[in-house]
Order: structure tokens, then sequence, then C-alpha cells
């Protein structure tokens, strides 16, 4: 078997693996609050076929538009036949797409860098945790990495086509998410610092018709999108005007403020009341190792200084704005996080090729085989054990597991209702407490949410009420004699009220089937 | 006579269907069905991430004094206690009678998912006037299915009584409740036995709205001594 022949074996199998553990029971966490919001936007587009790009919340518009062949092939236009699986599925097939991407990188950095930069790519629980999940930001990684690979194939092999894919996947990295200007400033920061290092009679010249592929293709790919395909050209203008807002919430980030040190801390370790020990240390260390490889001339002779040296900076640079930014959430982790995983491939590979002597190769596989395995059982505890539990480290505000019974009291109590799915149901909640019920409730027609009660009208006929618990004080006198509560937990502290009508409760008591 | 009757009874008729058909005319103009505009819910950011306890009080006001019987005292202090899950998760099934109410990590005994029970023998038989229940009280959570019953026998075969019962759908098998769910606090939760007496006491529970663990910080028991 040739070396190629075995390298794209090899790598076949991390791409399964990275499928299996994307793709595999991804109905089995309760809906995020911004999976629900997100997921209830896009059915508007689904149903109605419309969509305005919103300068205040949901971000850029790429999600939406790229869902759209994955719910057309589950459930057809209907968003009430709509389900997470295929939801979850969109940046699942995307995250898979970020390992199959680094196939690009060839020449700008070795086949076994390549190939363990894969394997971490794959297995880094971080990574997995947030391809299931149904928002943005692994979008944005699969962007960033198609526009980075592509400008280094452009750099190689310098044609109109590599600059034209270049400013597609700048432009759809710009469609995503209003962060791309902290993506963009990084990359042109690393690129311009990888540059001082680099060798004058190694640069080549501007091509302006080349210039001008990548110009056009990023600004058609960006503008087509954010215009609603021309149907609301604002949405161009608004993109830019969405800097502020975000800017703005950047830096007040209220309950989302942490210390510079938040992300590398849940990464190098992590341990919540008596749950599990988490660390992705390893390729943190790996990383760190990575640096040094890009500073030694020669220390892998098929990778290419200038790209080298362009990943190591993109990752310090990146790594430092998302850290200096008060406002954090754990998946905003991913756009610099891909970073140290090609930096940490690096490492690794440099590792093995730099230690002579056969005991100590030995050595250094089987401490990275254990490693790569305990990534991998995080990965599993992760996504299959820990998948809406506190004591997970990327569980951030999840919908508890909890929330699901609510769901399965409503379907249930609706068989014995006669209007059966067109019950109505009253939701009086604080704005954040109401979701992800939008999602869960999609395929009830009349749904109405309020934030008080008294805006709500009568409560006495509703069959089910809904309520936050500090909405509820005011309602407890007035449904007290018509309805019956029960408890549920929507995240850790908040719980959610279900007041049932008391004929409907007496009725599904009466008839619902013995365990 | 009967050619006259006939067309009244014909005359009549049609009266009764035109009047029944205008009616149902004026029932269709008067009334319309409604349609409801109900409102969406609001877009909203990232809600905040909790994950450190939380000891403040959630909802309610205190409770307020509890009169019981001048003599009552504490029965269950360091009782012998059984459970139906022999292993605990977490912590030692002492716990529930040790005294310790804190709701910190080390206080709490763990039982797995489903339906478990605790038990405390209080060694002789006793008018009880108050049992106080913690489950867990670090965070705002409701135990489902809370039953506490008491009885003269260990088994809990016969001469069971049920004194607390939030069990609204009988989703345990041992009968409807009509006491309300209840949000767990540092005050824990009071329950009225009314005098009843008994020698044991069992508290079931079955999971709640944070995980489907059960899970038993303290239990206390209050009485007077029988006099039988």
């Amino acid at each position: 078997m040739s070396k190629k022949a075995a390298f794209f074996g090899l790598f076949l199998l991390v791409v399964c693996a990275a499928l299996l553990f994307r793709t595999v029971r991804l109905d089995l966490r309760p809906m995020h609050h911004d999976e629900a919001n997100q997921a209830v936007k896009f059915g508007d587009l689904l149903e109605k076929g419309t969509y305005r790009y919103d300068p205040n919340e949901h971000h850029g518009p790429s999600l939406y538009y790229l869902s759209l062949p994955f719910a057309w092939i589950s459930s057809g236009t209907s968003f009430a036949s709509l389900d997470e699986k295929t939801l979850r599925m969109v940046p699942a097939i995307f995250g898979v797409g970020v390992v199959l991407l680094l196939l690009l990188l060839r020449g700008g950095y070795s086949s076994s860098t390549i190939f363990f930069s894969g394997i971490l790519a794959a297995v880094s629980p971080v990574m997995v945790y947030y391809n299931r999940f149904y928002i943005q930001e692994t979008l944005l990684v699969f962007f960033l990495v198609g526009a980075i690979a592509t400008s280094w194939r452009y750099h190689q092999d310098r044609t109109w086509g590599w600059a034209a894919a270049t400013g597609f996947f700048c432009g759809m990295v710009y469609a995503t998410k209003e962060t791309s200007l902290i993506v963009f400033g990084s990359l042109i920061a690393s690129l311009l610092l990888a540059r001082i290092f680099e060798k004058r009679n190694g640069r080549k010249g501007f091509i302006l018709s080349h210039f001008l592929a990548f110009l056009g293709t990023a600004l058609v790919s960006s503008f087509l999108l954010f215009s609603s395909f021309f149907q609301n050209p604002r949405g161009i203008l608004d993109s830019v005007v969405a800097f502020r807002t975000y800017f703005e919430r950047a830096a007040e980030a209220g309950f989302h403020s942490y210390p510079w040190s938040y992300y590398l801390k849940m990464l190098a370790f992590s341990r919540y009341g008596d749950g599990p020990i988490w660390s992705e240390a390893l390729i943190l260390v790996l990383a760190l190792v990575g640096c040094i490889a890009a500073f030694r001339p020669g220390s892998d002779k098929d990778s290419h200084p200038l790209f080298m040296r362009f990943v190591c900076f993109y990752a310090i640079v990146s790594t430092a704005i998302y850290s200096l930014i008060p406002y954090k959430t754990p998946w905003n982790m991913l756009p610099f996080y891909i970073g140290i995983v090609l930096l940490a491939g690096n490492g690794t590979a440099f590792l093995l090729e730099s230690s002579k002597k056969l005991i100590i190769q030995s050595l250094i596989v089987v401490i990275l085989g254990v490693g790569f395995y305990h990534l991998g059982m995080q990965s599993f505890r992760a996504n299959f054990e820990y998948h809406a539990d506190p004591r997970n480290p990327y569980v951030y505000a999840q919908t508890s597991m909890d929330f699901l019974n609510l769901v399965h009291r409503i379907d249930d109590l609706a068989q014995y209702h006669p209007d059966r799915r067109e019950m109505l149901i009253k939701v009086i909640t604080y704005a954040d407490e109401a979701w992800p019920l939008p999602w869960y409730l999609r395929g009830f027609s009349r749904v109405g949410y309020w934030e008080e009660a008294e805006e709500a009208g009568d409560m006495s006929e509703a069959p089910l009420i809904i309520s936050s618990v500090d909405k509820t004080e005011k309602l407890w006198s007035r449904l007290k004699e018509t309805h019956q509560a029960e408890f549920y937990g929507l995240r850790p502290e908040v719980l959610l009220i279900l007041h049932i009508k008391k004929d409907l409760w007496d009725e599904f008591l009466e008839k619902k089937p013995v365990k | 006579m009967i050619k006259r009757a006939f067309l009244s009874g014909v005359v009549l008729t049609i009266m009764i269907l035109f009047l029944l058909d205008t009616g149902v005319s004026f029932q269709d103009q008067e009334k319309e069905v409604l349609e409801l505009k109900l409102p969406k819910p609001m877009f909203v950011g990232t809600p905040r991430n909790i994950r450190s306890p939380n000891l403040e009080k959630i909802t309610g006001k205190r409770r307020g004094p509890f009169y019981v019987p001048k003599g009552t005292e504490p029965l269950s202090l360091k009782k012998p206690v059984t459970g139906s899950d022999t292993e605990p998760v977490i912590g030692e099934i002492e716990f529930v009678t040790d005294g310790e109410k804190s709701g910190e990590e080390g206080y709490y005994v763990e039982f797995g998912p489903l339906v478990q029970w605790v038990q405390i023998d209080l060694e002789d038989s006793f008018l009880l006037h108050a049992i106080l229940v913690w489950h867990y009280h670090s965070q705002a959570r409701v135990y489902r299915d809370v039953i506490v019953q008491v009885s003269e026998d260990p088994d809990f075969i016969t001469d069971v009584r049920t004194i607390f019962n939030n069990d609204h759908d009988n989703s345990t098998g041992l009968g409807v409740g009509k006491d309300k769910e209840y949000i767990e606090t540092n005050e824990g939760r009071l329950i009225d036995p009314r005098g009843v007496k008994a020698r044991y006491v069992r508290l079931y529970s079955r999971g709640n709205t944070s995980n489907e663990m059960n899970h038993y910080v303290e239990v206390e028991v209050y009485g007077t001594p029988s006099n039988e």
C-alpha cells in the first residue's frame, strides 16, 4: 500500500469517527433556548418563504438558508413536522465538513499534521458538543477553515478559481455571524505577523483580476443572503448597522461577563460538584509544542513555514481577542479553538518527527493514544451522558431534561381535550422563560405568550396555562379552584408551573392508560 | 274539518320551519368564530447560566408559627433509618436522621431514579405532631410524588395511614394525592400528622425537576409519648 493510500484510509476513519460523534442521537438533548430561537426563525423561512435580517438578534442568515435542503428532505415545508434531528444535522454535517476541509491544507501542513489535526477536531469534546447545537458557530468555523484552506491553495496555485473560492468562503463567514469581524481582524493580523518572518523573495505579486474575483464572490455571496435574495435590500445595510449592537453587547456583557481566563480555564480543567473532571489540556499542551514547531526552521519539512506561523499567530491573536471581550459564552470558543486544534496537530507531528529514538517515539505514541482516547471518552460523556447536566462545563443555560416531561404532559392532555391540538394554551412568563416552548408547542395552533397575567384576559376557561413561578402569585387566587398545578424544571433554578383545567385533568385521570 | 286541520298543520309546520330557519340565520349573523390573535413570544438573548447553589428563598413568605401540644419532643434524631436503595449513589442513609440540615455537598443521601423511599424507626409508638422534610435545598427544585405514610407495621402492609400525598396522577400506584407540589427551601416542608399514633414513618419520592434522582438531607419527626 502506498503512503498516499494509507493516509487517505486513515483519514477516512477519522471522518467516520467525526460523523459518528456528531450525528448519533441528535434528539437526546432538549432544545436550548437559543436553538429554539433559531428554529422558530427558520420556521418562518420554511413555511412562509420569508426572511428578514434582524440587526438586533439571531445573527446572520446563512444558517437558515442552509437548513432549507435538510428540512425539505425530511419534512417538506411543514414547520410542525420538523424535528430536532433534522435541524441539528445541519451543524453536524458542517462539523464533519471542517475535518474534510483540512485536506485542502496540504502543502501548508504535512500529511501527518493534517491527520493529527483531523483527529483532534473530530474528538475534541467542545467541538463535538457545539457541532450538535443548532446555532451559527459551527458554520462560522466551517467557512473560516474554508477561507483559510482556499486562500492557502491560492497561495500555492494562483488561479482566479481559488481566489473566487476564498471570496465565497469569506462572504459566507460574514453572512454567518457578526463576530466575523473578530475573525477577519485576527486573520489579517496573523498574515501580517507571519509575513514579518518570511523572506522577501518568497512574496508574490498582486493580480488585480484575481482580487476582483475574490471581492466579487465575497460581496455576492454575503449580499445575496443578507438581502434575502434581493427581497430585502435593506438587510445589506442592516448587516453593517448590526456591528454597533454587537459591540455594545460585547462591552456590556451583563450576566455573560466573565474574566479573561474563562475559556482557557474551562478547556484546561473543569469540575463541578461531584461530577467528573473535564480537560482538553492535551490539546493546549500540543498547541504550545506547535508554537515551537512553527518557529523552528526545518522542524517539519513537509509543512510550509509561512502557513505554520500564520496558524500559530491566528490561534494566539484570536484567543487573546475572544478572551479579552467581557461577553463570553462557551460556544464562542469555537472560532479560536479551531486555530488551537490546528496548532496542536502541528505540535503532535513535530513531537513524533523530532524524536529520533524508537523507544521515545513509542512512548510518545502510547501517551498520544491514551490522550486521544481520553478526549474521545470525554466527548462521549459530554454528548451522551452529561448532555444536559450542569456538571458538564459546556452545558450553559441548557434546558433541563425535566422540561421534556412538561412537553409530554401537554401532548398527553391534548388527546383528551375536544379541541385536540387546537386547544388554547396561555403562557405567562418572563421572555427568557418562554423558550424553548415555542419550538415544542409548534404543533399547537392556539398558543399565546404574555409577560403579565393581567394582559392575558380570562384565565378560568383556559385548559392549559404555563407560568413562571414569580408570575404565579397573582394567578393562584384565580386558578386554585379551577386548575390543577404541576411543577416542571426549565433550567437549573428556573421552574415553570403547568396549570391544568380541572375538568380536563379529571378526564385525563379517568381515561389515561394504566401503566 | 279534516281538510282545514290538514291545511292548518301545513301552515303551522311551514311557520315553524321558517322561524327555525330565521333563528339559525340570526344565530349566524350574531355569532361567529372568535379569531384569537394570540401574542407571539419575544425573541431574547441567551439566558443566565446558573451553576452555583442558591440558598435564597425563591417564592412565598416565611412559614408562620406551628402549634403543637406541650411536651412535644424531637423523636427521630439518630434513630435507625432504612431505605429502598440499599447502596445510595452519594452519602449514607444515616444522614437522614443525623441532625445536619446543611444544603451543601456531603450532607445529603442520593438514591437512584424512579420511586424510592426512606423509613425511620422511632423505636416506640408515639403521637406524632409534626414531620419536617428537607430533600435538597441548595437549589430551587420540586420533588415529585412526595408521599408520607406512618404505620405500626415495619413492612407497611397493615395499618398504613397516609398523612401527605402530592402524587396527583397516581404514578406511584399508592393512590391519588390531593396535596400540592412545593419548591424546596431551607425551611424544609412541614407536614402535620394531626396526632396520629405510629412507630414507623416512611417517605416516598420519584425524582425531581432538576434530575431523576431522589435526595434526603434530613427528616425530623416530633411527637409526644403514647400513653397506651
